[in-house]
């Protein structure tokens, strides 16, 4: 009797860990000051479209201080055609040196699920067309840091897309102090038709991330 | 004797008998009184003895409301805000105040004065709102008439009358004047497709005549409704009526286009009504009535359907806590949904990410002297065509030094846009040079001003998400507005009428009738 209850009450207490963890398990809960990343890119930045706020889950943490970086000196969402930009300029602006040191820490440990896929392209036109992109994002989309190429795998595929667009349209990648943008303006504008945007991002939508 | 009561004479007695309220409802009974439409959601079946415990998520109108009610009826109510407030877009701005933009955290430097506040989300209530003053009522939430239209505000138009405002008064004058002219014309020389009979004739021709005031010739040469001109006033002085004005200019105008007939919608028509001293008084009396706890800077991270209930994570001062309740009612915006770990069915989770994603946007600008009171206006509307769109004077700390207008009305994405790129600081100074265009000497007036876009307030990110097209309305709303399981999705964004305190009344009453009818159906089975 005795051990049957013992029994219940370590099931039942397992069962609520259980529960517990299935809500619970984050790695990472923000500090209030980044409480405002989550607040357009949602709970473990696992990006929310309707935002055009794009999942930043476990990016690697060189590249979101390069960004904020970009966005701080205006190399980003200054362009009159980059709405979304603009919503994340002032964002990035108010943050000091240490402080986005801190928040990109914080992107780097956070952890969601893997993002639909929502753009629909030709994948084997893609994977030809991405061997150029492969010099520099690597073959596996895996990202080089020492060549300013982020990972390409993990990300939200709208926001991929629109971001090649970007560059290709001067939108992203215009200002000449913004060195690795300047650089994927270039190699965006050699595209050869606005398909093989979705081609590349349906390819990279069939790589899993190491 | 077999006297007849009349009616009067027996709500006397019932008068004497029960006191102003048997008087109402006796009234009412009798069909006496319009039935003013008290909401059904205040006959709620108390709560069932267990099973009866309810999340509410988001501290907005809708989730006030329901805490309110469901407490009363006996349910164990926990409510989470995400942001430092209670009220959602229902937010008066004072001295002091905290605004939440992100990337521009600031402070209102309003003067420390009662009169000085900003209605920056809900400004205005309509008689036909009945939810909405049904709960004034009943929370003893104090209300002013507040001027929407006013004939003596101006008329703006970069490209007509010169660039020069034109008082709204001779503007609707002169355009009444020659429609009425045509008219008589039209209707004397039988210019109809319907013959009309000899009197109907006769009627309308005099309706023309009324309508425009024309003169003894049927002619339209002015009317006093237009203000008299030429240095009169009508009172020390014989008033003399201006000319009309040149009616190729008028049409050239666009304020007949629109502006000229906003005052004439239901949600708009004088009178209209306001709380005294800020629209926030509604929500602190709720706050002040309910009992159920309110966790403020609580961000809600995980919903999760379950069997018979609902579970919530929720994270405040970097911990992490859980809920779990036999009901959740959700009042968060719709797009901020997706963000949040959920295990919604597909077609629900797509239907409340796909939301239309509205904005809408205010500037609040305190001026050093109540100058527009000097140009005859007291309360109401100027409107221009310029992107301020609207300036607001207040009708109330009349004479008062100082007073707060709202120097611009940005509506919907495209126009917020524009402000949302600007600096706060340069937003008020785009709306100072728009106001000098229409009151000399505007801008030098402004001491210090807000601006509440609300596409970047914090926990916001929008205004009043919605559908857009008679089909998504029919098919997708029902899937949104109807609960699933136990979760109900809720707030103005629920209902018909996004925006307004009504529609989030509406959408309160609708999942709580929902609910009682569940709970009552529960307890018979």
């Amino acid at each position: 009797m005795i051990r049957n209850t013992v029994a219940t009450l370590a099931l039942t207490l397992l069962l609520t860990l259980h529960s517990q963890a299935c809500l619970a398990d984050d790695p990472v809960i923000p500090d209030d000051k980044f409480v405002y990343c989550t607040v357009c890119h949602g709970m473990q930045l696992r990006g929310i479209e309707q935002l055009q706020a794009p999942r930043l889950s476990g990016m690697d943490a060189w590249y979101v201080r390069k960004q904020l970086d970009a966005f701080s000196k205006n190399w980003r969402g200054a362009h009159a055609k980059d709405y979304a930009g603009m919503e994340m300029r002032p964002m990035a602006a108010i943050l000091s040196a240490p402080e986005i040191a801190e928040a990109a820490d914080f992107v780097s440990k956070t952890r969601s699920p893997m993002p639909e896929a929502t753009v629909a392209g030709d994948a084997v036109r893609g994977e030809k067309l991405y061997t150029s992109c492969g010099v520099c994002h690597g073959t596996r989309a895996e990202g080089n840091e020492g060549l300013g190429a982020p990972a390409l795998v993990g990300g939200s595929d709208w926001y991929l897309a629109r971001q090649i667009r970007n560059f290709r349209d001067g939108i992203r990648g215009a200002s000449p102090a913004d060195m690795y943008g300047v650089q994927m303006r270039a190699a965006a504008s050699v595209l050869p038709d606005d398909d093989a945007v979705d081609d590349i991002v349906a390819y990279l939508n069939t790589l899993q991330p190491e | 004797m077999n006297e007849q009561v009349s009616r009067r004479r027996f709500l006397g007695l019932v008068g004497a008998a029960g006191g102003a309220t048997a008087v109402y409802q006796a009234s009412r009974a009798m069909g006496l009184l319009p039935d003013t439409g008290k909401p059904a959601l205040l006959q709620l079946a108390r709560a069932p003895k267990s099973g009866n415990k309810v999340v509410i998520l988001g501290a907005g109108l809708t989730g006030l409301t329901i805490a309110y009610e469901l407490e009363r009826a006996g349910y164990d109510c926990t409510i989470v805000e995400a942001s430092h407030r209670v009220g959602g877009r229902i937010l008066t701005l004072r001295h002091g105040d905290k605004i939440d933009e992100m990337g521009y955290d600031s402070v209102c430097r309003f003067d420390d004065e009662p009169h000085l506040y900003f209605n920056c989300g809900a400004a205005r209530i309509a008689g036909h709102h009945h939810r909405v003053l049904h709960y004034c009522r009943e929370l003893g939430v104090p209300l002013e008439i507040m001027a929407n239209d006013n004939a003596e505000a101006y008329t703006h138009d970069p490209d007509a009358f010169g660039g020069r405002p034109v008082r709204i008064r001779e503007f609707r004058t002169d355009a009444r004047g020659f429609l009425s002219e045509l008219l008589y014309k039209a209707v004397d020389r039988n210019e109809f497709d319907k013959p009309l009979s000899e009197q109907d004739r006769l009627n309308m021709l005099e309706f023309a005549r009324a309508y425009g005031e024309l003169n003894e010739e049927a002619r339209y040469k002015g009317s006093k409704r237009a203000g008299f001109g030429q240095g009169t006033d009508g009172f020390a002085s014989l008033g003399l009526l201006k000319d009309p004005m040149d009616l190729s200019e008028l049409l050239n105008s666009s304020f007949w286009r629109h502006s000229m007939h906003f005052n004439e919608d239901e949600n708009w028509a004088a009178p209209l009504m306001t709380p005294t001293g800020g629209m926030d008084k509604i929500p602190q009396a709720f706050a002040r009535e309910i009992q159920s706890p309110i966790t403020l800077n609580a961000q809600v991270q995980a919903i999760r359907l379950r069997d018979s209930g609902v579970e919530v994570a929720y994270n405040h001062r970097g911990k992490r806590h859980q809920i779990r309740a036999d009901y959740c009612f959700n009042n968060i915006p719709a797009h901020f949904v997706a963000g949040i770990d959920n295990n919604f069915p597909e077609t629900y989770a797509k239907t409340i990410a796909g939301m239309y994603r509205n904005n809408f946007g205010k500037i609040g600008l305190q001026m050093k002297s109540r100058f527009w009171e000097r140009e005859n206006i007291y309360g109401g509307i100027t409107f221009t065509r310029q992107r301020i769109n609207q300036i607001w004077y207040p009708s109330h700390g009349i004479h008062r030094q100082k007073g707060v207008v709202l120097g611009c009305y940005a509506f919907g994405r495209d126009q917020t846009a524009f402000f949302e790129r600007m600096t706060p600081q340069e937003r008020i100074r785009f709306a100072g040079a728009a106001g000098d265009k229409i009151h000399n000497g505007y801008s030098e007036q402004i001491d210090t001003g807000v601006s509440v876009m609300w596409g970047r307030m914090k926990h916001m990110m929008g205004c009043g998400s919605t559908f857009r097209s008679p089909e998504e309305w029919e098919k997708l709303f029902p899937i949104v507005q109807n609960p699933q399981g136990r979760h109900y999705m809720v707030g103005d964004q629920v209902s018909y009428h996004p925006t307004w305190q009504e529609g989030a009344f509406s959408s309160a009453e609708f999942a709580l009738q929902h609910l009682d009818q569940r709970v009552r159906a529960a307890a018979r089975a």
